[in-house]
């Protein structure tokens, strides 16, 4: 959910399809995995500096990549690929194609009547909920996120109101980025980090951000909460291959009624 | 779920393949290029990269001593690696790139299933040699030039099986996971049958993608079968450990074992020690002794990762490919070296003496006998607990 709030976001006020976004979801988990194995601080505090990080890694490369590409759909998908190319080998390169693994803030589930709940999920689950309601009423209850739906809406007229959309651009992709490496700090300690591991939430987040309807949040959240349970479903009472293949008709059946998807702009 | 529309590993691919391409330029009179297929990024890495370092221990070994002695010539080996991704696609790509740019005709590897059977017709048609690992059954069906360096479940499971029976007898029911792909597929069938002739009632028998790193939908699916073990079979050793941590939290108390690939070290860095405590899975070398210690240090200058059992086992498949060539004088003549190849039997390997067989299960004594490890967790370190001949 968060991944795919942070892709939308980009697309929604860049028009800029993001495919290194996963990076920085890995980035974040790589982070965490410094600040907390090789530095030793605390989780808590590990996360919000490998969020911290992420979201400045990618106001960095919304300056130095980005900023130029601006509705430029294709030359924004070329530059992302190419970005997420260089992170995965660069952090190859460091880091090595080992899975690593991170020390988990809580162990052990609650176990109510048949049903298993493993902490660290929960808290996982909780905080990234927790950061999308956040970041939600940021950009609705804010001036700053009445200036981003603003640019995403139409440019032209937010810089009449005296809005400066490349100030917004950076913003939001750095905190688009942060999402990602905050999701990835989250992660990070129920699964492994390798250089590798943000291609699986990315494809699932754009399967998300199609349905949900390119560059709408509620849409994203909508389709998010929609698959998930699809796929948790159908994997309990017909395996991950089955889950896959309703998902994937899902994805067909909606768009193919929707094709601006759920909550999109046609 | 594996959605791959827009491959960028495949892109990646080209950025991370460890091309030593170094020196003399391919084609040049006094080396000999030996390529590597293996799976050298993403989970299968612990397997693969063992494959690229023990190719250059031996290589490094040889170059030592002056080079490889053919006919009256000293030739120097160079390591040519690509890395395949666990994809036959990419496998394929890098095969036409090893015969066609870098002019290659031995090539050590690959391990995955998938992408043996997709290079297999194009190796046999250009009489390149193949020194694979993989576990399929058919790895030498239409192949004159396969030589399979390494005893599969096929070998030692049996053994492995009885082993079980008799030291956990209150065992009956037992679960069985393997990644969805070829390398999964046969094995589990494999895993199914002897378990089964065994006796063992298979309750649950499911596959998984290779991504994938959430199994708490799959755990749920077959602890409704209430298996008393789960056997973990070609799942790789940080999946899993995955596995194991998952099902232990959902309240799993029973065994796992994994007699396919096991890797002490990644499995309790994922599962954690508490949660593998026990574990029992197949080493295919011997973790105590000297020269996986000697293997160990040397691939350490050239990768970050610990070396896994498959060091022993290539870098016994480069010294007997690198006999071969020397007794047969030439590399040139493919029907030479492979004759060559097969009269090493015994051959001297770092575990005791290798013999090639086969003909009976493969109908080609191309099947390389090694001896396996049966080894359990204790104290998340890995305690061997009986050495097993597959000959």
């Amino acid at each position: 959910m968060l991944v795919a709030l942070g892709f939308t976001l980009i697309f929604g006020v860049m028009r800029i399809v993001n495919f290194a976004h996963g990076e920085f979801l890995m980035l974040g988990a790589y982070g965490l995995y410094v600040f907390m194995q090789m530095f030793g601080l605390p989780f808590g505090i590990a996360l919000v500096l490998a969020t911290a990080v992420t979201g400045v890694l990618g106001v960095a490369a919304e300056q130095l990549i980005f900023k130029r590409l601006v509705d430029s759909e294709l030359g924004g998908m070329i530059a992302s690929l190419a970005l997420a190319i260089s992170l995965q080998g660069t952090v190859a390169a460091v880091f090595g194609v080992d899975e690593l693994a991170v020390e988990r803030p809580v162990t052990g589930a609650f176990h109510v009547g048949p049903m298993t709940v493993p902490r660290d999920q929960l808290l996982a689950a909780g905080t990234a909920l927790l950061l999308v309601w956040v970041v939600y009423q940021v950009l609705q209850r804010t001036s700053f996120g009445l200036a981003m739906r603003a640019v995403a809406q139409d440019r032209d007229v937010a810089r009449l109101q005296g809005i400066k959309p490349r100030r917004i651009y950076a913003i939001a992709f750095g905190l688009s980025c942060a999402l990602a490496g905050a999701a990835g700090a989250l992660v990070a300690p129920l699964y492994t980090v390798e250089p590798y591991m943000g291609e699986e939430p990315l494809m699932k987040a754009f399967i998300v951000v199609v349905l949900g309807g390119l560059g709408s949040i509620p849409g994203a959240l909508m389709a998010a909460g929609m698959l998930g349970l699809i796929d948790a479903v159908v994997s309990v009472l017909a395996g991950p291959t089955a889950a896959t293949l309703a998902l994937s008709c899902a994805v067909l059946l909606v768009l193919l009624a929707r094709p601006a998807g759920l909550m999109g702009r046609a | 779920m594996t959605v791959s529309a827009f491959d960028r590993r495949s892109l990646l691919a080209g950025l991370l393949a460890t091309t030593a391409v170094g020196g003399a330029a391919h084609g040049g009179n006094s080396i000999l290029k030996i390529g590597v297929i293996s799976t050298l990024s993403g989970p299968g890495a612990t397997w693969g990269l063992p494959i690229d370092g023990a190719a250059r221990i031996a290589a490094q070994e040889i170059n030592g001593r002056g080079g490889l002695k053919v006919g009256g010539e000293r030739l120097q080996i160079e390591i040519v690696a690509y890395d395949d991704q666990y994809k036959a696609a990419n496998a394929v790509t890098a095969v036409n790139r090893l015969i066609d740019y870098d002019g290659v005709r031995f090539i050590l590897g690959p391990i995955a299933s998938v992408s043996l059977s997709a290079i297999k017709p194009i190796t046999e048609s250009r009489k390149v040699f193949l020194f694979p690992n993989s576990w399929s059954p058919t790895v030498f069906q239409d192949a004159r030039y396969v030589f399979r360096i390494s005893s599969t479940t096929r070998e030692f499971l049996p053994k492995a099986v009885e082993w079980l029976q008799q030291a956990k007898p209150g065992i009956s029911r037992v679960a069985t996971l393997a990644p969805n792909d070829e390398t999964g597929w046969t094995s589990q069938k494999v895993q199914k049958e002897i378990y089964g002739k065994a006796g063992y009632t298979v309750v649950a028998a499911e596959l998984f993608e290779r991504q994938q790193t959430d199994f708490r939908a799959l755990v749920t699916r077959i602890l409704a079968e209430k298996p008393e073990s789960i056997e973990l079979d070609t799942a790789p050793p940080a999946t899993a450990g995955l596995i194991v941590r998952q099902a232990r939290e959902a309240g799993y108390n029973g065994g796992f074992t994994k007699f396919g690939g096991f890797d002490v070290a990644e499995i309790v860095r994922t599962a954690g020690a508490e949660n593998a405590e026990g574990i029992v899975g197949i080493l295919l070398a011997d973790p105590t002794s000297e020269s996986w210690s000697r293997l160990k240090e040397a691939y350490a200058t050239y990768h970050k990762n610990e070396a896994s059992d498959f060091v022993t086992l290539f870098y016994d498949a480069a010294r007997i490919l690198f006999a071969g060539i020397e007794n047969a004088g030439t590399i040139d003549d493919p029907e030479s070296i492979k004759a060559s190849i097969e009269g090493l039997s015994p051959f001297p390997g770092s575990l005791g003496p290798l013999r090639w067989g086969g003909k009976e299960n493969y109908g080609i004594d191309h099947q390389l006998y090694t001896p396996v490890f049966l080894t359990e967790v204790r104290e998340g370190k890995g305690r061997v607990i009986s050495r097993i001949e597959t000959a």
